[in-house]
């Protein structure tokens, strides 16, 4: 009896073994064709983002036509304040004032993209579109405090060269449309989250809400990175 | 530190690094890429460890997100290796004497071998398996770490 017991108690173990390899076999291939999906994704996302950088580098002239006087006597003005010109010439403050505007873009928007990844329908499917939203918003809303407020002081510093620069009022204009899109989908699409909250892929509206978060802030990365390079 | 010149010479000497170092768009181009990359690499190894530390996400299982995040911060990692290197190629003699240069890859080495190594047991492990001391403790070491190679790859340029 005692023999048979054992006997069971092997063969239990050795096919649940077997059932187990299979299941990390399967697994494996499973997450090597996933990844094999995001390098070609990476690799369409990387031309597109040269494209972009190419167009802006080539096709503008990166300095504005024709100065609007008061406006621009305004950043003069705000550029050659104390807290400006201490920022510009510092040998560190700058420097580190980038830098966590920098971090600021991993914090808000590397963590917002989760959200927009959600409601697109490509990660954290099984989840509620709300559970995500919770989680994630709060942290992204700090990232963006954070991206501001350091944005504001780099601007203090360069006012008048960012007054010149094209890639400059481009950014604004697409951190414009990146929260009208945002207050859009909060005040609109936002309110009827109950019909679709654990729907794998959401309708067609959050999707757009989604994609144009996603294209608009990565717009928003690249023009800021021309803006530091005159062509 | 001297041995390792002769890489450093070559690398700039490079098609890969004459090319970008001669053209006005392709470095912007391609630190344009390696800065979207970096969004999301961050940005997922945030998640993670805020994950690991308790903070985030709490009623979703951290080996499932780690899962689910892997392709994500694997692909995410590839590009930026890929355009870091790039953006090296063209200016490796420069780089050879910047001190937050070495820092940063010295840092990075250090980034990834933890995510790799530590990182990745912890989260691996069953919920009920882990302490969450030690989940605070690495996750917050690991965004230090992260955060550091951010700043110190900013630095780069400007010291």
């Amino acid at each position: 009896m005692a023999r048979a017991f054992f006997h069971d108690a092997k063969e239990v173990t050795l096919s649940s073994q077997v059932v187990q390899s299979i299941a990390k076999n399967k697994e494996r291939i499973v997450s090597r064709g996933r990844l094999l999906n995001g390098l070609i994704a990476a690799a369409i996302v990387s031309v597109l983002v040269s494209a972009v950088v190419w167009f802006l580098a080539v096709a503008i002239p990166a300095k504005t036509g024709s100065p609007f006087a008061p406006i621009r006597d305004l950043c003069a003005w705000i550029a050659a304040t104390r807290v400006g010109t201490g920022i510009l010439e510092s040998v560190w403050v700058f420097p580190i004032i980038e830098g966590l505007h920098l971090m600021g873009i991993a914090l808000s928007i590397g963590v917002l993209c989760w959200l927009d990844f959600r409601l697109i329908g490509v990660a954290f499917t099984d989840q509620p579109v709300s559970k995500v939203w919770k989680q994630v918003v709060p942290i992204a809303g700090v990232g963006f405090a954070l991206m501001f407020i350091t944005g504001a002081l780099l601007f203090w510093a360069e006012a008048v060269t960012a007054y010149d620069s094209v890639h400059f009022w481009i950014k604004l204009g697409l951190i414009l449309m990146a929260g009208l899109n945002a207050l859009y989908f909060e005040s609109v699409t936002h309110r009827g989250i109950a019909e679709w909250d654990s729907l794998p892929v959401p309708p067609l509206k959050a999707r757009m809400a989604g994609f144009a978060s996603l294209i608009l802030w990565t717009a928003v990365i690249i023009t800021g990175r021309t803006m530091a390079y005159s062509f | 530190m001297k041995t390792l010149f002769p890489f450093f010479k070559w690398a700039n000497n490079t098609w890969l690094g004459h090319t970008v170092s001669d053209s006005i768009w392709l470095f912007p181009a391609i630190e344009g890429v390696h800065i979207v990359a970096l969004a999301l690499l961050l940005g997922a190894i945030l998640v993670l460890n805020l994950r690991l530390m308790g903070v985030l996400m709490r009623e979703r299982s951290l080996p499932q997100l780690f899962r689910e995040l892997e392709t994500w911060t694997l692909s995410s990692l590839i590009v930026i290796l890929v355009t870091g290197a790039m953006l090296f190629a063209s200016e490796a003699v420069k780089t050879f004497y910047s001190y937050p240069f070495r820092i940063k890859i010295v840092l990075l080495l250090a980034a990834i071998v933890f995510h790799y190594t530590i990182s990745r047991r912890l989260m691996r492990k069953p919920e009920s398996e882990l302490s969450p001391l030690l989940g605070k403790v690495a996750g917050s070491v690991a965004i230090l770490l992260w955060v550091s190679v951010g700043f110190a790859g900013r630095a780069i340029g400007f010291f």
